[in-house]
């Protein structure tokens, strides 16, 4: 620790500090401290004759360690690190200390702010005293992206992201991309056709140079960390040749063997060999090994799709001998978009759904209202007839304690638009089961109030019970729908033909292994926390990697689309600057005293120490990219074996045990 | 006799209290000089040794503040800041110290007035508590 | 139009009584929507929550003295809210404050309860005499198990036989039990549901005292109501003790091979479920276990069973009030258990079986029907 030698520059920020301390007798008093070879005190320390003092002082009196006493660090520190950087010394070798928001302008007795801005000038020269050079870091990022989902959230990032020609991989793990969206009929408030918008975006994803699809695939590993991500994903064997399937649709044509359609909600069957939905991409057929019964009996039954596939992309060699492929990625930042799961309400057993068949879920009524879906377009009953009377209610599985107490945001704006088509295609009676409307976006009220038009009941009461026990006679064969109407004050007993229930958007069954893999954090409700609700909303904790649509929150297709705007934003800036500056202050392992035992890594919020075994014994190692400096590791390190650069114990203790005169 | 002036070691966290006294000095809410703020970067960096030296050097109380969970730069520094802060009361009650001479507080960067009341509150309470038991006083042989 | 002055003074007295809970309600309705009362007439227990909310309780209202405590709104509640809790707080500001009057009996049955120990007025000297001729031993010290009947079959003839099943039960599975007989008092479950909070602090301290002073560690209970109370209301004071149903224990005798059944009982039985040992303590399986493990026996359902089980009308002190006809749950359950053919509606609560009982009377071919406890089943077949 020899050769110390200390500048102290007092600022009086014209009267700001000079009014209440006495800068020149503060001065005058670091000049007494020990390893103090310079001290000043100037009107304007952070003007540039100011700087030029520290500057001068460096080079003309050899002091190498700086201590300013001025305003808060929080808006000068820079300006003097700079100002020592450019007078040859390094940045971190500079002590701030704040005599102005925290003595000058909080007090009005003028010897006792004095003598506390002379403690703080003493503890902040006791600590510079240990200060040391540190290097700032740099490291480069690999301009390629990876997107994890297919939906209008995933979609969507990739395309911003390819149109800047940058490559995107973009994983999906069904066998198209499309999302929920593709399922949906209409879009409020615009009741534009959702297939009409959506394809076109699906075609370009499907085309784009820069977009490599890896659709029917899951990731599986991600390591490495922010401009440095390795990732290997499972491209699942769809047991044909993908780049021969044409996707005429003959060997669907052909096959003979069915289940419910996962697309069309159950409503429909589809074939052991399928395309899932017409407009699919990619074009290609995915053959169900569960289900094949050529593949189940190893080759010596059926085979109608080999027979029929001119194009000889299914052969008994793709049936019987493919497998699944991990691909290897090297990304520089990774976009996760993983959406939603529809709540199941079959759970709440007095809604009577999947007990009584004309019981549905929004996402099976948006397929029974499309065109393209099961039944062509039409509002139909499970007996084949229009409905009557429909009831539509909200709010199943959303704001309630016993289910998921958050409001799920889009199902007010459905179930008007569920009204409206089942008037306009049926003219039936509609009638709302609600809560309290919540039509807060562009053109939600406006919405709202044209449905309203259409002769709708609105009926304010949480429904208790659907039910198919009648005890009048215009009951009879009919379901109904038992409620409080609380603006009446009065029980009503509503029976319709058709019960639309408006499940709750939920997070994914399989949220934590996606948050394990990718490092992120859920919230109490199962969503992806983002770094800062409000300001930074597309970070996680794990830099470099981010969140945009249904799965950090329900919300609606204009919201998703913004957001994933914005979590591709994040990933070309990142492109673009090429590198990353990484914290200097960040925590060190001395490896002499570690011990391995991972209590550093258990407590650390960004994954940032891990222990590994170096030459046979278990040592921890810091991630310097990951690491952000918060020093929770240090504190809770048994054996002092982490400390935080420019926060090292030295130098806290230095400065504690200075600030008390005694 | 002149008044026993309590002296207060405040560890504040870099992006809430420490921003929150910034705010109580551009809003010139006065307080008592008997505080002197140590900046760390986050409450749970607060090491029960940082405390200890306070007091072994002479502090009559201290204080260790930091953000809300909500507001939290690394998202769950209060967390580990309360779990160390639970050990470290019962060190200090080993030591003989009595409770009100170490409080834990969260005051978000707006709070620049609940910094001040927070100061003014320690002041007055380790007034009349005394100095702290073991404070070594000026030119005391020991 | 009403002048909307919320009265502040009242709003705190329901808090202060223990309505806290109702500034959660969000007034979706959801709980009138699932109350039984709403089957036989119009009660919006969500406008009186509201007008308790804005402190514009309509403390005459007889609605006040309505819910029977079932539980079904609270199991259902999106916000939570404990809509029983704000109940008894509306009963207690009336019965300890005398802001209105409470009916008369109620009051009747709250003054027997606080003077004799149980609602029937009978003297307690005489709480150990459906005993008498049976092999029963006073609890001491060291006993394995403390036998708590309830007041009902402890007085009540049509209810005895619960009680002395128990004690057949017990005895031909040899186990080391006792009572307490006069020591004992009402658990008080229905005077503190019916608002009467300080008698029913008094006689949880009594109990709590007699069980701790002779050395109590497990209790058996024939009621769901002296279970819940025990097992969830006396740890607020000071009272922890093992605590177990009849239903439970049986289960635990038959499974253990402890008593073993000698007869057959070609039956068709349905079950009804008791809000407090169902609804309020999630236990609907034991019961039925039990039911089913009966050589013979045939066990069907009610149209609503388990949670969403149909009230008998009789806790939170209805029991003791008159309640018209047509207007009488218990009623519609035991029609609805003759329309299935059951010969026996098994319960297991000594309020059903009173409740039930009374319908018999009344209701058309009440008396095809048999109204046993589910220990008086077990106990015909060993």
């Amino acid at each position: 620790m020899e050769g110390r030698r200390i500048g102290v520059y007092v600022c009086h920020c014209g009267l700001n500090i000079a009014g209440t301390v006495d800068v020149e007798e503060v001065a005058k008093y670091a000049a007494t401290l020990p390893s103090v070879v310079v001290s000043r005190d100037y009107h304007y320390m952070c003007s540039d004759p100011g700087q030029a003092l520290i500057k001068d002082d460096i080079k003309e009196c050899g002091i190498n360690r700086v201590v300013v006493a001025s305003c808060s660090p929080r808006m000068h520190e820079l300006t003097f690190r700079n100002a020592c950087q450019d007078g040859g010394l390094n940045p971190y070798l500079l002590e701030h200390t704040n005599i102005r928001e925290h003595c000058s302008w909080v007090h009005e007795d003028k010897a006792a702010a004095t003598e506390k801005a002379k403690a703080l000038v003493r503890a902040a020269v006791k600590r510079v005293y240990y200060h040391e050079p540190l290097e700032v870091k740099e490291a480069p990022v690999n301009p390629n992206v990876l997107v994890v989902g297919g939906g209008i959230a995933g979609m969507q990032a990739a395309l911003d992201i390819a149109n800047g020609e940058h490559q995107v991989y973009l994983v999906e793990r069904e066998p198209s991309i499309g999302g929920h969206m593709i399922q949906l009929d209409r879009t409020f408030p615009t009741l534009d056709c959702s297939e009409c918008i959506l394809t076109p975006k699906m075609a370009e994803v499907g085309h784009h140079p820069f977009i490599e699809l890896l659709a029917y695939s899951e990731v599986e590993e991600v390591s490495g960390s922010i401009g440095q991500f390795k990732v290997k994903v499972r491209k699942k064997a769809r047991y044909i040749d993908e780049s021969k399937c044409v996707g005429c649709g003959v060997c669907e044509e052909k096959c003979p063997w069915k289940v419910p359609s996962e697309f069309e909600m159950g409503l429909a069957m589809r074939k052991a060999i399928y395309i899932p939905f017409a407009q699919a991409i990619p074009n290609v057929v995915t053959i169900d090994k569960d289900l094949c019964v050529y593949i189940q009996s190893g080759g010596k039954k059926c085979g109608a799709c080999i027979k029929f596939c001119e194009a000889n992309a299914v052969t008994p060699e793709t049936l019987l001998n493919q497998s699944d492929q991990i691909v290897e990625l090297e990304v520089g930042s990774i976009i996760v978009a993983t959406g939603y799961d529809q709540f199941d309400p079959s759970v709440v057993p007095q809604y009577g759904y999947k007990k009584y068949d004309n019981v549905l879920t929004g996402l099976e009524f948006e397929r029974i209202t499309c065109a393209a879906g099961p039944t062509g377009g039409k509002i139909l009953l499970k007996d084949g007839t229009e409905p009557e009377n429909v009831a539509i209610i909200h709010c199943v599985g959303s704001r309630d304690q016993n289910y998921h107490e958050y409001c799920s945001r889009v199902c007010c704006m459905y179930g008007l638009k569920y009204a409206y088509l089942i008037k306009e295609l049926t003219g039936a009676d509609v009638y709302e089961f609600y809560i309290d409307m919540r039509c807060f976006g562009e053109g939600f009220e406006e919405f709202y109030k044209r449905i309203s038009e259409e002769g709708i009941k609105f009926i304010r009461g949480k429904v208790a019970k659907v039910t198919d026990v009648a005890i009048t006679e215009e009951e009879k064969g009919k379901l109904i729908v038992v409620a409080e109407d609380t603006l009446l004050g009065s029980m009503v007993r509503v029976p319709v033909d058709m019960v639309i229930l408006c499940a709750a958007l939920e997070s994914r069954s399989d949220a934590d292994k996606v948050a394990s893999l990718f490092g992120l954090n859920r919230r109490a409700d199962g969503f992806f926390l983002a770094r800062h609700v409000k300001l930074d909303p597309v970070a996680t904790p794990t830099d470099g990697i981010f969140i945009a649509g249904c799965c950090e929150a329900p919300r609606d297709i204009p919201d998703t689309v913004a957001q994933a705007e914005a979590a591709a934003a994040k990933a070309l800036s990142l492109i673009s600057k090429g590198k990353i500056t990484l914290e200097a202050a960040v925590a060190t392992v001395d490896e002499a005293q570690c011990q391995g035992c991972g209590r550093c890594e258990e407590i650390c919020t960004f994954h940032a120490p891990k222990v590994i075994s170096k030459n046979g014994v278990m040592v921890s190692t810091i991630n310097e990219t990951l690491c952000k400096g918060c020093g929770a590791c240090a504190v809770a390190c048994p054996t002092g074996a982490i400390s935080i650069r420019h926060f090292t114990q030295e130098e806290i203790l230095a400065q504690v045990g200075a600030l008390i005169e005694v | 006799m002149a008044e026993f002036e309590p002296q207060i070691i405040a560890f504040c966290c870099n992006w809430c209290t420490y921003a929150a006294a910034d705010l109580a000095g551009t809003s010139r809410v006065h307080y008592p000089p008997n505080v002197k703020i140590v900046r760390v970067m986050c409450s749970g960096m607060v090491n029960p040794i940082y405390v200890l030296k306070a007091f072994e050097s002479g502090a009559d109380g201290v204080l260790v503040a930091g953000c809300n969970l909500v507001d939290c730069y690394y998202l769950d520094g209060p967390v580990k800041c309360d779990a160390m802060f639970a050990i470290l009361k019962k060190l200090v009650h080993i030591l003989g110290l009595e409770d009100e001479r170490l409080r834990r507080e969260m005051i978000s960067a707006s709070e620049g007035v609940v910094f001040a009341r927070v100061v003014e509150e320690m002041v007055e309470g380790l007034k009349k508590l005394g100095p702290a038991p073991f404070k070594v006083k000026k030119g005391a042989v020991v | 139009m009403m002048a909307l002055i919320p009265s502040k003074e009242v709003v705190d007295v329901v808090l202060e009584a223990g309505g806290e809970p109702l500034k959660l309600c969000y007034q979706c309705g959801l709980c009138t929507a699932t109350c039984p009362w709403n089957l036989v007439r119009s009660f919006s227990i969500r406008g009186m929550v509201h007008q308790s909310q804005l402190g514009l309780v309509d403390f005459e209202s007889e609605d006040i003295w309505l819910c029977a405590t079932c539980n079904t709104c609270v199991k259902r509640c999106p916000r939570g809210v404990e809509i029983i809790d704000i109940m008894r707080a509306l009963r207690k500001v009336i019965v300890e404050m005398g802001v209105a009057k409470v009916p008369d009996a109620l009051r009747l049955s709250a003054k027997n309860v606080s003077v004799t120990g149980n609602p029937l007025a009978e003297l307690q000297e005489k709480r150990a005499d459906w005993a008498k001729d049976l092999d029963v031993k006073p609890f001491i010290e060291g006993t394995e198990l403390l036998y708590f009947p309830c007041c009902y079959p402890a007085y009540e003839p049509k209810e005895k036989g619960i009680a002395r099943a128990t004690v057949g039960i017990l005895n031909e599975a040899r186990v080391d039990f006792g009572i307490l007989g006069v020591k004992e008092s009402c658990c008080g479950d229905l005077v503190r549901k019916s608002g009467n909070e300080t008698i029913f602090r008094r006689l949880a301290e009594s109990n709590i005292k007699a069980f701790t002073e002779n050395g109590v560690k497990r209790i058996l209970v024939s009621s769901p109501h002296c279970y819940n109370t025990f097992k969830n209301e006396y740890p607020d004071f000071g009272g922890n003790f093992e605590v177990i149903h009849s239903t439970q224990y049986l289960l635990e005798l038959v499974k253990e091979h402890r008593i073993e059944f000698a007869k057959e009982l070609n039956k068709r039985v349905v079950y009804s479920d008791p809000c407090y040992l169902g609804r309020h303590n999630d236990i609907y399986d034991e019961p039925r276990e039990v039911l089913q493990s009966i050589p013979g026996l045939e066990l069907v359902e009610l149209p609503d069973f388990r949670e969403e089980a149909l009230c008998c009308g009789g806790g939170g002190g209805r029991i003791w009030m008159e309640t018209k006809k047509g207007e009488r749950f218990c009623d519609l359950r035991l029609e609805q258990a003759i329309e299935l053919g059951a010969e026996v509606l098994a319960v297991a609560c000594p309020i059903c079986m009173c409740m039930f009982k009374d319908s018999q009377l009344t209701v058309d071919k009440g008396e095809s029907i048999e109204v046993k406890d589910v220990t008086e089943l077990v106990h015909e077949a060993i």
